[in-house]
């Protein structure tokens, strides 16, 4: 018995030793997978709560914002064009003057009914209840023809598809986005012509604005101060659409929407997370 | 061997004191632990050859080393509750070593088993604690570089296997069989855990260790 002590002893101590170091092995690397998947859900839950506050904060802008134009557009429709109505009738009510200073008043009565109907068309594109009331492509098509008629851009407006209404809601961001890509086209492009398309699709929504202007880098725009591209692609995605932006120095600019009109109800009637309401 | 030892636990001194302003209060103490094992293992060594025992470097080793370990465990971790008991812990100990040196296992000739065998236990738990802690407030840093992480399982490594290896031994020491085995044994431990601290050490970074919670 004595003898077999050492082999016996050496097989249990080897068993042990093997054990010790297999089960701390294991609770070590059990552990690190545990953390790892801890810190990917941690992860996780703060990019959601970071994005829901996100979206919280550019739903709030928008509502400012909206509230915003829709004073301007009331002071405007309200007071502005009032005041200029009676001017024009008061220029009109003016007699025993002289042919030549009849001619600059009726000039200038000319110019007041000019300045009265721009007032109105930029009262009716910056009120919410305007585009509601008129729908997505009636307001781009006012919008075309008081560019056309400004002589700022020759813009073209194409539509394909039939029409269908993507909700107020959603058409009031995408006339927004409209008008962010019209003012940044305006302001910075020096282009002179703007295709504008809007495709309707079953499934896909686009709304389209492509100039021939002197374009930019994207990415070292959107990385400076691209503010306006940065809500362009919020706005978008404020109602489940993506914007892609594609310009080179030279070639000029393409906005695209792409927009699926089933996923925006999701948006739009309060059952998706992000909703827009 | 216990040149070895000695020339590993003066590497892990000199990565702890090149690296000390850059490091963490835990891991600064624990540099500061470092030196005194590296001083424990030199005297022990100097007891041996003089006296033929070691007992009294070996007695104030075990309290040093709780008391080092379990300051750290108090800086690691986030509950007040654990923080007391661990600060009731190393009065309780330290109580017990006196009564144990004087009385129970002589400080001039008796290996203080009594002192090492429940400080492993707590040594063990506080592990265990702070891995449970680590996952309740996961920090954004990669785990292979968490400091943390490398002195828990350094510790958890030690505590256990060091349970563990004292039974070993006893048995084994009665027998008379594998002495030498039992000393490469015992030098594969105390190398695997400094190494672990040496880790610690490397990693520890003072920069705030931002959160998820």
């Amino acid at each position: 018995m004595r003898s077999l002590m050492p082999d016996e002893s050496l097989r249990i101590l080897v068993l042990l030793t093997v054990t010790f170091f297999v089960g701390i092995t294991g609770f070590i690397t059990y552990f690190v997978v545990l953390y790892r998947n801890k810190q990917l859900k941690n992860k996780q839950e703060q990019e959601q709560l970071q994005s829901a506050f996100q979206q919280e904060l550019l739903k709030t802008q928008i509502e400012i914002q909206e509230q915003t134009l829709t004073h301007i557009s009331s002071e405007i429709h309200d007071n502005i064009t009032q005041v200029l109505s009676f001017v024009k009738l008061n220029l009109g009510m003016i007699s025993n003057v002289t042919e030549i200073n009849k001619k600059k008043i009726n000039e200038s009565r000319e110019l007041v009914s000019q300045s009265i109907n721009d007032l109105r068309n930029l009262s009716k594109s910056l009120s919410f209840e305007h585009i509601s009331l008129l729908g997505l492509v009636k307001t781009i098509e006012m919008e075309v023809e008081r560019l056309n008629n400004s002589g700022l851009i020759n813009a073209s407006l194409s539509i394909e598809g039939e029409i269908y209404s993507l909700g107020e809601q959603c058409e009031l961001v995408l006339f927004r986005i409209f008008q962010e890509a019209l003012n940044n086209t305006l302001k910075y492009s020096k282009a002179k012509d703007l295709k504008i398309s809007l495709q309707y699709h079953f499934e896909l929504f686009n709304l389209t604005l492509e100039d021939n202007g002197i374009g930019f880098l994207v990415n070292s725009y959107l990385k400076q101060d691209g503010l306006g591209l940065r809500n362009i692609k919020n706005r978008a995605a404020l109602i489940g659409a993506v914007a892609a932006i594609e310009s080179s120095p030279g070639e000029g600019c393409c906005i695209k929407v792409a927009l699926n009109p089933l996923k925006v109800r999701l948006y739009t009637d309060g059952s998706h997370p992000d909703r827009f309401s | 061997m216990a040149i070895y030892y000695s020339i590993l636990l003066l590497i892990i001194l000199v990565i702890g004191l090149i690296r000390y302003k850059g490091l963490n209060k835990p891991f600064k103490i624990l540099t500061w632990s470092v030196l005194v094992v590296l001083l424990c293992s030199i005297l022990s060594q100097i007891f041996i050859y003089r006296y033929k025992n070691n007992a009294l470097v070996l007695h104030i080793e075990s309290i040093t080393g709780y008391l080092f370990y379990s300051l750290i465990y108090y800086y690691l971790f986030k509950n007040k509750k654990i923080k007391i008991a661990i600060i009731i812990s190393m009065i309780i100990v330290l109580v017990f070593f006196v009564i144990n040196a004087l009385f129970l296992q002589p400080f001039y000739k008796i290996f203080p088993t009594n002192i090492y065998l429940p400080t492993q236990i707590l040594f063990a738990v506080f592990s265990l604690l702070l891995f449970n802690e680590m996952l309740m407030y996961p920090v954004k840093i990669n785990i292979i570089k968490q400091s943390v992480f490398w002195y828990n399982t350094a510790m958890l490594f030690y505590a256990t296997i060091m349970f563990f290896f004292l039974g070993l031994t006893n048995y084994l020491g009665e027998h008379h069989i594998y002495d030498l085995f039992i000393l490469y044994f015992w030098f594969f431990i105390i190398s695997v855990f400094h190494i672990l601290l040496g880790i610690a050490l490397i990693t520890d970074k003072k920069k705030y260790e931002e959160s998820y919670a």
